[in-house]
């Protein structure tokens, strides 16, 4: 088996990390702490921290583009605390996601809160909350954007203008 | 009267307005005025903006710190969630003069302003450092003496610590909200899993399965470890995931107990006397037969 060589990363796909925001991927010694206290690892996820980012550091793209594993990132930073080269490996996982997100690498769950989100400014929203709401003495509806107009056209207007209008989700 | 902007988010208005509600009954009471944020959305989501794209996330998680500065208070968050990423995008726009640039050109578009003056606490954050132990302590009307609670801090308000608003001493052995059950009465003992993920966020919705194999593990532990009579904690996500799964475990067979679970306002509002039916009224998993106990002659505090 060759050896693999950290020093030849693939530029291109490493540069896509650091402009999705994981900007410390290049500082990244293969050390492991960060998957020593990730929830992802510990829920038998394949494709963990260290490991991610040793494929990103070795241009091995195309085989990991579609696997789910950053999809259930809990954003948690357990990995950024820890990492002893402040390398932020929350945020190369988030970068990575970000890829897959723009090339719809994504499970269909994800659409509903984002129509959501652009419909009502909520990403969660029920109707049945209503009677919850009554039932424990609450106004029918909270003061959010859900009431109010201007702040929906407001998110609209951001979402709208932002680079996400272009994948056609809203 | 100090003053808060409360931030609710979307799973607490919806999902569990009662954690709402103990919010409006508890803060003022305390001498903490409760200031609305009138047209405030989603944080937004981890799974929503932030999956895409930095200078969306940015934009929608700034809009809503521009409501609360507006009304000059500090922003309240009661889910860790919201708390996590507004506290990360605040960091980002007052720490990144390139992400700023482009932060305000896109508020721009909506006619709002950012002025950097607003912080963002979570709900426990505000009883510890702005309320205060002793506070809180003469508004009991109960107490929790004899009982034992197993906490759930919740990842979201640890981690990453540079840009929390209050810190705890060491972020792998919190201590907040231990000392705010405690003073209640309760005996809080700790348990090896005490900083395990419960699982629920983006792993509930990527695999289920997985996602209740965490938070299984973690009820074991605290079962066999602490036996409690309840389980308290500050997140609204942890809140529905302990709540919810014991239910399907059960179903399952694959546990054979029953552990209450509370979000901490709902269990402070219950020893302060307030209405069950009002704080603490939806649930998977039974909480009647501890909220009586609570609410008992027996533990009047005076
Ligand atoms: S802890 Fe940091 S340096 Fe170590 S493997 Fe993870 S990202 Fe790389
Ligand atoms: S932020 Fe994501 S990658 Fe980092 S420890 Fe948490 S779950 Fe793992």
């Amino acid at each position: 088996m060759a050896a693999i060589n950290l020093t030849k990363m693939d530029q291109e796909i490493v540069q896509k990390i650091i402009d999705h925001g994981g900007k410390g991927i290049t500082k990244c010694i293969q050390c492991n702490a960060c998957a020593s206290v990730c929830p992802v690892a510990k829920a038998g996820f394949p494709l963990y921290g260290r490991l991610l980012f040793r494929k990103i550091q070795t241009g091995h793209f195309e085989e990991i583009i579609e696997d789910s594993s950053s999809w259930a990132c809990q954003a948690c930073n357990r990995c950024t605390e820890i990492c002893p080269r402040d390398a932020k490996p929350f945020e190369m996982v988030f970068a990575f996601r970000r890829i897959q997100a723009n090339e719809l690498a994504i499970s269909t769950s994800a659409f509903t809160p984002l129509m959501n989100l652009h419909a009502t400014g909520h990403a969660v929203y029920s109707e049945a909350s209503k009677e919850l709401r009554k039932k424990v003495g609450l106004p029918e509806v909270p003061v959010t954007s859900i009431a109010n107009e201007k702040a929906q056209e407001e998110i609209r207007t951001l979402l709208d203008n932002s680079p996400m209008a272009e994948l056609g989700i809203f | 009267m100090e003053k808060c902007g409360i931030y609710l988010g979307c799973n607490i208005p919806f999902k569990a307005p009662d954690i709402e509600q103990s919010f409006y009954k508890v803060f003022p009471a305390l001498g903490v005025e409760i200031v609305d944020m009138e047209g405030a959305t989603c944080c937004p989501a981890w799974g929503t903006a932030p999956s895409f794209d930095v200078d969306t996330w940015l934009a929608v998680s700034g809009r809503n710190i521009t409501i609360a500065e507006a009304k000059d208070v500090d922003i309240m968050t009661g889910c860790n969630s919201c708390f996590g990423v507004m506290s990360e995008a605040k960091h980002m726009i007052d720490h990144d003069a390139e992400r700023k640039k482009t932060f305000e050109k896109n508020l721009a578009l909506i006619d709002r302003k950012y002025t950097g003056n607003s912080e963002v606490y979570h709900v426990s954050h505000v009883l510890y450092e702005k309320v205060g132990m002793e506070r809180i302590r003469e508004k009991l009307k109960y107490t929790l003496k004899q009982l034992k609670i197993a906490v759930q801090p919740g990842c979201h308000i640890l981690w990453p610590s540079d840009v929390m608003a209050v810190k705890e001493k060491n972020t792998f052995f919190p201590t907040i909200l231990k000392e705010l059950c405690e003073v209640l009465g309760a005996e809080v003992p700790h348990y090896t899993k005490l900083n395990a993920c419960c699982g629920m966020g983006a792993m509930r919705s990527t695999d289920a399965a997985r996602s209740i194999g965490l938070v299984k593990e973690k009820l074991i532990n605290i079962k066999e470890e602490t036996d409690p009579d309840m389980i308290v904690t500050t997140c609204s996500s942890c809140y529905m995931q302990f709540d919810a799964a014991q239910k399907l475990l059960r179903e399952k067979g694959e546990i054979d107990f029953e552990i209450p679970v509370f979000y901490y306002t709902q269990l402070l509002a219950l020893c302060m006397g307030f209405d069950p039916k009002n704080v603490a009224a939806i649930s998977e998993t039974p909480r009647d037969a501890i909220i009586e106990k609570i609410q008992s002659e027996a533990r009047l505090s005076n």
